[in-house]
C-alpha cells in the first residue's frame, strides 16, 4: 500500500511539468524541490541529532560559488560543479564541525551564526575570487543533446528534471540514515548527549559527521540554484535570512522526518512565492507566522502531526 | 594620533547605544534564558517610532522617546504574556527557534507596511558637526550618547536600589532559591521583558537621526547584539556595558587600522574566540 502511494507520487512529480505547463507553475515547482532539499539537509543536523545550526547559507553559498568559478574559470560543466559544490560544502563543514561543535545547544547555534557571517563578509570582499558585491554571472549554458534533441535551457522543464534527482537523493539519504547506526547515535546526541557520550559515541565526530553530510546536500542544492538562476553574488547566497528559512521550512514540515522537509516547503513556499507575484516584498512573513503557531500548537511538524493521525508514529511521553 | 582620539570618540559614542541595547538582551536572558532573537527587530520598531514621530507630528526625535520608552514596555508585557510564556518551559532552543519566527514575522510586516526603502531624519541643528578640540563629534550622535549613559545609570540604580530590581537580580541568579524567598518570579519575568524590549525600543529611537532606517535592519544589530553580550558574560549588566563599548571601539578602530570591509568581521572573530575560550565572557562574569 504505501509503496504503491510512493509509485503513484513519483510518477505524478515526474509528470508534472506536462500537467501544468505555465511557467509560473514550472518555477514554483522547481522553488519547492530547491527548498526541500535545503530542509531535508537541514533536518539531518538540526532534527536528527537536534543541533541548531543558524548559518546553513554558508553552505550553499560554497555550493553556489564552486559551481559557478569552476564554470567560468575552468569551464567544468554545471552538474559536475554542482556535485563538486556539495564536496566542496561538505569539506568546509568539517573545519567548522570541530570548532563550534565544542559548543552546545544555543551556543552551537550562535557561533554558526557568527561563522556564516564571517565567511559572507570574505567573500563579499575577497573581489579577485568571487567578483564581490558585483556578482557572477552565466550568459550561456553549454549544449547537451539529449535523446537526439538539444536541450532547450530557456525552458524550466530541464531544471525541474535536475531538481528532481537531487530532491530524491536528499530523501533517499534521508531515509537509509533514519534506518542506519549513524541514525541512531544522531538520536541519542539529540536525547541526551551526556550519556550519547557515557556510552562510547564518539559525539563530536558523529556530529561532524551529520553536519558534512548535511552540508553537501546543502552544496548542491547551491550549485543548483547557481545554475538555475545564473545570477549569485554574496548576499542572495550566504545571507542570515536563507539560514533562517530552512529551518522553519525543516521545523514546520516536521522534524526528524523523511517528507516533512518537502512538506513544509510545498506550504511555505507556495504560500510565498504566491504573495510575492501579488506584494513584491514581505512575503517571508508567513514563514515567521507559522513557525510560531509550529512551534506553539504543533512542535512535531505537519508531517509529524499526520503520522500521529494515520498512527505511523509513535505517541511520545512528554517528559 | 589625532586620527586615534577622533576614532577611539566615535566608538566609544556607538558603543553606548550598542551597551544600552545589549543590557536588554541580557537582562532578558539572565532572568528567562531567553535568547531573544527578535530584539534588533525591537530595535528598529524604536528606530520607525521616531522616524514616524519627527514626520508624521513634527516631534523630536530625543523628545519621542518619553513617548516610545513606555510604550514599548507595555509592548513587551504583552509580547511577553501572550506570545512567549507558554513557550519558555520547553527550553532556550525552542525559545530561540520560537524568537527567530517572531523576528522574521516582524521584520516582514514592517517591509509591508513601510516599504523597504532606506530612510533618514534630517535634523536642523545636526547639519554641522560640534568640533571640540578638533575632533569631530556628529551632534545628534553626542546627544544620544547623553541620553543612553543616563537611561543606562537608571537602569543600574533601578536594579541595584530599588526592591523590584532586587527580586529581579535574585530571580537571574537562582530563580528557585528566589521564589523561595517570596520574589514573584513569573512577575519579574513579565517586568523584565518588558524592561528590556524598553532598552532595545529607546536606543533604537536614540540611533534613529544617526542611522538608515530600513525594515531588515534589526538583523544585523541582532547579531552584534549577541557578539556584545557574549563578550561581556551573558546575563551580566556591567559585563554587556563593557562589551557594547568594547565592541564600538573595536569596531571603529578595525575601519582605521585594518579595513573598512572587514571591521564588521573583527567583532565576529572577537566573538567565537571568546566563546570557545572564555564561555563565561571576557571578564569571567557570565553564565554559561
Amino acid at each position: 500500500m504505501k509503496r504503491l502511494l510512493l509509485a503513484v507520487a513519483l510518477i505524478l512529480l515526474l509528470a508534472a511539468p506536462w500537467i501544468v505547463t505555465a511557467p509560473f507553475f514550472v518555477h514554483l515547482m522547481i522553488m519547492v524541490l530547491l527548498w526541500t532539499v535545503l530542509g531535508a539537509s537541514w533536518n539531518l543536523l538540526g532534527g536528527f541529532a537536534g543541533q541548531v545550526s543558524f548559518g546553513h547559507a554558508t553552505f550553499l553559498g560554497a555550493g553556489a560559488y564552486t559551481m559557478m568559478i569552476l564554470y567560468l574559470k575552468l569551464g567544468v560543466a554545471p552538474w559536475y560543479g554542482i556535485i563538486l559544490g556539495g564536496v566542496v560544502a561538505a569539506l568546509i563543514a568539517m573545519p567548522i564541525g570541530y570548532m563550534c561543535f565544542r559548543l552546545r545547544g544555543p551556543y552551537f547555534a550562535l557561533s554558526t551564526l557568527a561563522v556564516a557571517e564571517i565567511i559572507r563578509l570574505i567573500a563579499l570582499n575577497w573581489e579577485s575570487f568571487t567578483a564581490g558585491p558585483v556578482g557572477l554571472l552565466i550568459t550561456t549554458l553549454p549544449k547537451v543533446t539529449f535523446w537526439g534533441k538539444a536541450l532547450n535551457w530557456e525552458s524550466k522543464t530541464p531544471f525541474f528534471y535536475i531538481a528532481v534527482v537531487i530532491v530524491l537523493s536528499a530523501l533517499f539519504a534521508t531515509a537509509v540514515i533514519a534506518r542506519s547506526r549513524l541514525g541512531a547515535y544522531l538520536l541519542a546526541i539529540r536525547e541526551d548527549i551526556d550519556s550519547a557520550e557515557a556510552i562510547g559515541i564518539n559525539t563530536v565526530q558523529v556530529r561532524v559527521a551529520a553536519l558534512s553530510l548535511s552540508a553537501f546536500f546543502a552544496g548542491m542544492a547551491g550549485g543548483f540554484y547557481a545554475m538555475y538562476l545564473r545570477y549569485i553574488d554574496p548576499d542572495a547566497v550566504f545571507s542570515i535570512a536563507l539560514s533562517v528559512e530552512m529551518v522553519f521550512i525543516a521545523v514546520v514540515g516536521g522534524l526528524t522526518t523523511v517528507a516533512g522537509p518537502l512538506i513544509g516547503a510545498v506550504f511555505l513556499v507556495t504560500l510565498g512565492e504566491t504573495f510575492r507575484e501579488h506584494f513584491l516584498v514581505g512575503h517571508l512573513i508567513f514563514y515567521g507566522f507559522f513557525m510560531m503557531l509550529a512551534i506553539r500548537f504543533m512542535p512535531e511538524g505537519i508531517w509529524g502531526k499526520v503520522r500521529l493521525w494515520t498512527g505511523a508514529a509513535p505517541h511520545r511521553d512528554k517528559s | 594620533m589625532e586620527t586615534l582620539i577622533q576614532s577611539l570618540v566615535s566608538g566609544l559614542l556607538t558603543g553606548s547605544l550598542y551597551a544600552m541595547i545589549g543590557v536588554g538582551l541580557t537582562v532578558i536572558f539572565g532572568v528567562m534564558r531567553i535568547i531573544n532573537m527578535a530584539h534588533g527587530d525591537m530595535v528598529m520598531l524604536g528606530m520607525y517610532g521616531a522616524f514616524w514621530a519627527f514626520t508624521l507630528w513634527k516631534v523630536d526625535p530625543f523628545l519621542s522617546i518619553v513617548l516610545w520608552i513606555p510604550a514599548a514596555f507595555l509592548g513587551g508585557v504583552l509580547v511577553y504574556r501572550f506570545l512567549l510564556k507558554k513557550i519558555v518551559p520547553a527550553g532556550e532552543l525552542t525559545t530561540l527557534l520560537y524568537t527567530a519566527g517572531l523576528s522574521l514575522f516582524v521584520a516582514n510586516l514592517a517591509l509591508l507596511v513601510w516599504t523597504g526603502d532606506y530612510r533618514t531624519i534630517k535634523l536642523d541643528y545636526a547639519v554641522m558637526p560640534l568640533r571640540p578640540l578638533g575632533i569631530a563629534v556628529p551632534i545628534p550622535l553626542a546627544i544620544a550618547f547623553g541620553m543612553a549613559i543616563l537611561i543606562t545609570i537608571a537602569l543600574y540604580w533601578f536594579l541595584v536600589k530599588t526592591p523590584t530590581g532586587r527580586a529581579i537580580r535574585a530571580t537571574s541568579q537562582e530563580p528557585e532559591a528566589a521564589a523561595l524567598m517570596g520574589v514573584d518570579v513569573d512577575r519579574m519575568a513579565v517586568i523584565t521583558f518588558g524592561l528590556g524590549t524598553a532598552l532595545a525600543c529607546g536606543a533604537g529611537v536614540l540611533l534613529a537621526p544617526s542611522l538608515y532606517l530600513y525594515p531588515t535592519v534589526g538583523e544585523i544589530l541582532v547579531v552584534k547584539c549577541f557578539v556584545i553580550v557574549v563578550l561581556g558574560g551573558l546575563g551580566s549588566v556591567p559585563g554587556a556595558i563593557a562589551g557594547g563599548v568594547l565592541l564600538g571601539v573595536v569596531e571603529s578602530l578595525g575601519a582605521v587600522y585594518v579595513s573598512v570591509p572587514y571591521k564588521d568581521a573583527i567583532g565576529f572573530v572577537i566573538f567565537l574566540l571568546v566563546l570557545l575560550f572564555r564561555p563565561s565572557g571576557l571578564f569571567g562574569v557570565g553564565k554559561s
